[in-house]
């Protein structure tokens, strides 16, 4: 007989309310600020329909790493740099509309594929220390993707046209335009509904990615990931490959980034060649621990909540600011504030949950120990 | 080094082909073409050919342009069979008269201009479709060339000039 272990109310109401306490102050943040806003429901519906449609893709990409106990992906950046300069070559090539977003998918995968691949492999050697480690590559990255951007499209990379280039004749514009694409995934099979309107196709896409992660959790590979990410040494001991799957698992990641942040892009309109990755990974990570999801656990459901809630806080908060205090950049400072203040705060709680299971673990052991002396 | 199974070796590799395919079929599917038409009068061949009073251009059944003489519109276009709807006037309080016109687009040109008296008499594609060339830019000083850095400031040096 197949014997599932039963799932209980998951502890105390203090204790759920430990383990929900970042989404909560996230509604609470939310129930006070979308009064003071005075945004319509329907402005505000809208609005975070259009943000769910451009991130929740990025988002649910942080899952496999998770899956596979490596925290919280600051890597994922890379993708995002592998997309940028997909996009760039689309752009070059006058190539429009769905297909150029379907091009520009494809481009990506094998540059976020060597990307990746190149990251795993560093992470296979600072196990433990994955997301400092991540964070710093993704520093180190965007050092090399500037050279290449900045000094090597034009010269070595052939980009034809001057409108791409910078005035003196080489390295790719501050801001490229993607005019010709800009929310064709989005416009495509669109319908409005009281105003708000339902970006169908993003959502399809978004739904199919769902799809596949349930899927993936059960296939041979995803149950290795989750075997490795609860205890390595009984995953190697099982036979599975550590650190092939580990490598398997952050290149899945940057690969699906990467597509991610061509349907971001699109949305958006443009590229800002030397920022728009920079603080994506930052954004979609503060994202999915406000949906209630830790370092090492996570679920589809944590994407939606969390892109749901950090959104409305970015939409409500500079205009709260501003009916309080007159003064919009107060809002600008608080949700920036807020988004590296939730990464912290999981951060914490992280390493407090870990050093007290730890903790629980010893005092169990000293007990035995003296009740063993005792006899 | 393990050896791969073949099947999963034709698999992998039937995998990249497929996208590559795909890849090169969306880049003559989505070639964009920003198209000029161009009412204006045209000498070829020792004939002179008159522009009409109006003409009206539809693409895509969403008007993109009015011309009247020396006038002229732009549309874009997504891959290679141009197709859009004409209504001329011939002469002042004349009556309309519609004209459906379809051409293929030269792939390699981004900007490509349709002399309307010369594709409405029929010439060959040298007479009514030419190249469009934009004029080059002049040299910006608006800070474009800087680079932003993590608080979105963009730094002021200027770089060296080529």
């Amino acid at each position: 007989m197949n014997m599932k272990p039963k799932k209980t109310g998951g502890g105390s109401f203090v204790e759920q309310l430990q383990n929900n306490s970042v989404p909560i102050m996230f509604i609470l943040i939310c129930a006070v600020c979308i009064p003071i806003s005075g945004f319509s429901p329907g402005y505000l519906v809208n609005e975070i329909m259009t943000r769910l449609g451009r991130n929740a893709f990025l988002i649910l990409c942080l899952m496999f790493p998770i899956m596979a106990g490596m925290g919280l992906n600051f890597a994922m950046t890379l993708g995002a740099m592998a997309a940028e300069i997909a996009l760039i070559f689309t752009a070059d090539w006058q190539i429009w509309g769905i297909p150029g977003i379907v091009l520009a998918m494809i481009l990506s995968i094998p540059i976020s594929v060597l990307l990746g691949a190149f990251c795993g492999q560093i992470l296979n050697r600072a196990k433990g220390r994955e997301m400092i480690t991540s964070y710093m590559i993704a520093f180190f990255m965007d050092g090399l993707y500037q050279l290449l951007v900045l000094f090597m499209m034009g010269p070595v990379i052939p980009i034809l046209h001057s409108s791409l280039r910078l005035p003196r004749g080489y390295g790719i514009r501050n801001t490229v335009s993607l005019l010709h694409m800009r929310q064709s995934l989005d416009n495509l099979g669109a319908i409005h509904i009281g105003g708000v309107k339902i970006p169908v196709l993003t959502l399809v896409v978004i739904a199919i990615f769902c799809l596949f992660i349930v899927w993936f959790r059960k296939t041979k590979l995803g149950q290795d990931m989750r075997a490795v990410g609860q205890n390595m040494d009984v995953a190697r001991d099982a036979g599975i490959k550590v650190e092939r799957t580990r490598i398997i698992a952050i290149v899945m990641s940057t690969v699906f980034a990467g597509l991610g942040m061509v349907i971001y892009l699109q949305n958006m309109g443009n590229i800002s060649t030397y920022s728009s990755h920079k603080q994506i990974g930052m954004f979609c990570i503060a994202a999915l621990l406000v949906g209630g999801a830790s370092v090492d656990k996570a679920s589809i459901g944590n994407v939606f909540l969390g892109v749901i809630l950090f959104h409305t806080m970015f939409i409500v908060a500079p205009a709260t600011g501003a009916k309080i205090t007159g003064d919009s950049m107060i809002g600008e400072y608080f949700r920036v504030f807020a988004s590296y203040g939730v990464i912290t705060v999981a951060l914490i709680m992280y390493e407090t949950k870990k050093r007290m299971a730890k903790g629980k673990i010893g005092q169990r052991l000293q007990l035995a120990q003296s009740e063993e002396e005792s006899r | 080094m393990k050896k791969i199974p073949m099947r999963t070796l034709l698999f992998r590799v039937g995998a990249v082909l497929l996208l590559a395919v795909i890849a090169y079929s969306m880049t003559i599917i989505g070639r964009g073409h920003t198209v000029y038409m161009d009412s204006k009068r045209l000498d070829y061949n020792g004939q002179t050919y008159e522009t009409p009073y109006k003409v009206v251009v539809y693409v895509n059944d969403e008007q993109v342009a009015k011309l009247y003489d020396k006038e002229r519109g732009m549309s874009t276009w997504i891959g290679q069979n141009f197709s859009m709807t004409l209504e001329i006037t011939q002469k002042k309080g004349g009556t309309e008269e519609t004209q459906e016109v379809s051409l293929t687009l030269p792939r390699n040109m981004d900007g490509i201009i349709l002399n309307l008296p010369a594709l409405l008499a029929g010439l060959p594609e040298d007479a009514y479709l030419s190249e469009f060339v934009s004029a080059p830019e002049e040299e910006e000083k608006t800070g474009d060339e800087g680079i932003t850095d993590e608080f979105g400031l963009t730094t002021t040096e200027e770089l060296p000039a080529e």
